[in-house]
């Protein structure tokens, strides 16, 4: 494999390297709007997210420790992110419940059409601790190790909250009659 | 009946493709004959599927040149190297202008003979012009607004350089965009207009208005006569096919001043 690995690439962007920076950018803008799109269910905000995920990277590498895995920092950071955003526009509990009945735009239902929207609306009904590790396993597809590397919990509490996380969506499916 | 949790521990780690070959001989022996975890497992591995074919979205295409553009630039190297690609400009002389923007510039050069009939002076702002290749500092006296729309997007950021009020723009288009930037103090008038990339330079002045056209990937600056560093704020009108498809503000406020 050719490609500078990612923490090579961070040692250069501490240094200043802006084109390494542009690199880890182009690496992982892709995965960090997926996951953030997953974990938020709206383009803008998913877009916004992204954008703050790498202006932190950016503003705090030097906190980065070369010891762990860029992506770990990253994806910790997007599902952070993401979370907060949740937070401050209060819609975590707002969108436990809307899934079910909400009405969309037909740029909504387009999308819909194409990404799986009865999965997607029933991660949207479950707590986001449960869609984090979700996301982590089948959109990033990490492996339990590097979930438990990114979520700082032990790979035991990881495959725990897997299996919740499937049962709770398997839940919501049954109950639209979807699964 | 409940099923084992330690079937359902064996299930789950198949499904995520991260059981040892020792379970994996377990588990298709519990398959087998326990009908209640093979119901569990075609279950689980169904919405296994369903969840790993979530389809990848593709992320915004000017995300990264909004990224690009937002973060703090590095401080340039000491000296000109002389290898920017600056390629047009323009200073107070309207003959400068004129050379530059001689495809396009009717409008603004009859503003120019209108500024001048009126007596207002103009700054030599040729020493400005280098500056817009460079990084746009920070720091006090300087502001920056984030554009992020799909049509548009990348920062516009006002500073002062003495008498002179920058307004830089570093943005990428989708298709061709029409940029108003209109301020309402009359006090402070249009003095020049500077681009890294020479090719498609579309720029029309009127009182209080500067009227912009950027297609694709631009880097361009105003420069707006600002004697008294007054603080302004400059509204941005973005335009697409006529149509106004954002409005924002940006505010210049002199160091030391609130903003």
């Amino acid at each position: 494999m050719n490609k500078p690995d990612d923490n090579k690439l961070m040692e250069r962007c501490i240094k200043g390297d802006r084109q390494a920076f542009e690199t880890l950018l182009i690496r992982y803008e892709k995965p960090v709007y997926n996951a953030a799109y997953r974990m938020l269910h709206n383009r803008d905000d998913a877009r916004d997210v992204t954008q703050t995920v790498f202006l932190k990277v950016y503003e705090h590498m030097d906190q980065f420790d070369p010891s762990r895995r860029f992506f770990s920092w990253v994806y910790r950071i997007t599902l952070n992110e993401s979370i907060n955003w949740l937070k401050k526009s209060s819609r975590e509990e707002a969108l436990e419940h809307e899934a079910a009945d909400k009405t969309s735009g037909p740029e909504q239902q387009a999308d819909d059409a194409r990404t799986g929207e009865s999965v997607q609306a029933a991660l949207m009904m479950i707590k986001s601790e449960y869609r984090a590790v979700i996301v982590l396993k089948h959109v990033l597809g990490c492996s339990y190790l590097e979930i438990s590397e990114i979520l700082d919990i032990p790979e035991k509490k990881v495959k725990s909250r897997l299996y919740t996380a499937r049962q709770l969506l398997q839940e919501r499916l049954t109950d639209q009659g979807l699964h | 009946m409940a099923i084992d949790p330690k079937h359902v521990e064996l299930i789950n780690a198949d499904i995520d493709g991260e059981i040892s070959s020792a379970d994996k001989t377990e588990l298709e022996a519990i398959l087998a004959d326990n009908p209640e975890v093979q119901s569990l497992y075609a279950e689980l591995s169904a919405l296994g599927e369903s969840l790993d074919s979530i389809p990848d979205l593709d992320s915004p295409p000017h995300l990264k040149h909004a990224i690009l553009a937002s973060i703090p630039q590095p401080q340039p190297s000491q000296g000109n190297n002389g290898s920017r690609f600056l390629q047009g400009l323009f200073a107070a002389p309207a003959l400068k202008y004129a050379a530059t923007f001689a495809a396009g510039a009717i409008l603004t050069l009859s503003l120019v003979s209108s500024d001048r009939a009126s007596q207002r002076a103009f700054d030599d702002v040729t020493g400005l012009v280098g500056t817009i290749s460079d990084p746009v500092p920070g720091g006090p006296g300087v502001h920056t607004t984030q554009i992020n729309r799909k049509e548009v997007a990348g920062t516009v950021t006002t500073r002062s350089s003495g008498p002179i009020l920058i307004v830089d723009f570093d943005l990428v288009s989708s298709g061709p965009i029409d940029i108003v930037a209109s301020y309402s103090d009359r006090t402070i008038w249009f003095n020049g207009f500077a681009q890294l990339e020479s090719s498609g330079a579309s720029i029309s002045v009127q009182s209080g208005r500067v009227t912009m056209q950027i297609d694709g990937k631009r880097r361009y600056a105003v420069f707006l006569h600002n004697a008294g560093d007054r603080d302004i704020t400059i509204n941005l009108l973005f335009m697409s096919n006529g149509e106004a498809i954002y409005s924002t503000d940006i505010e210049y406020a002199q160091p030391g001043h609130a903003g």
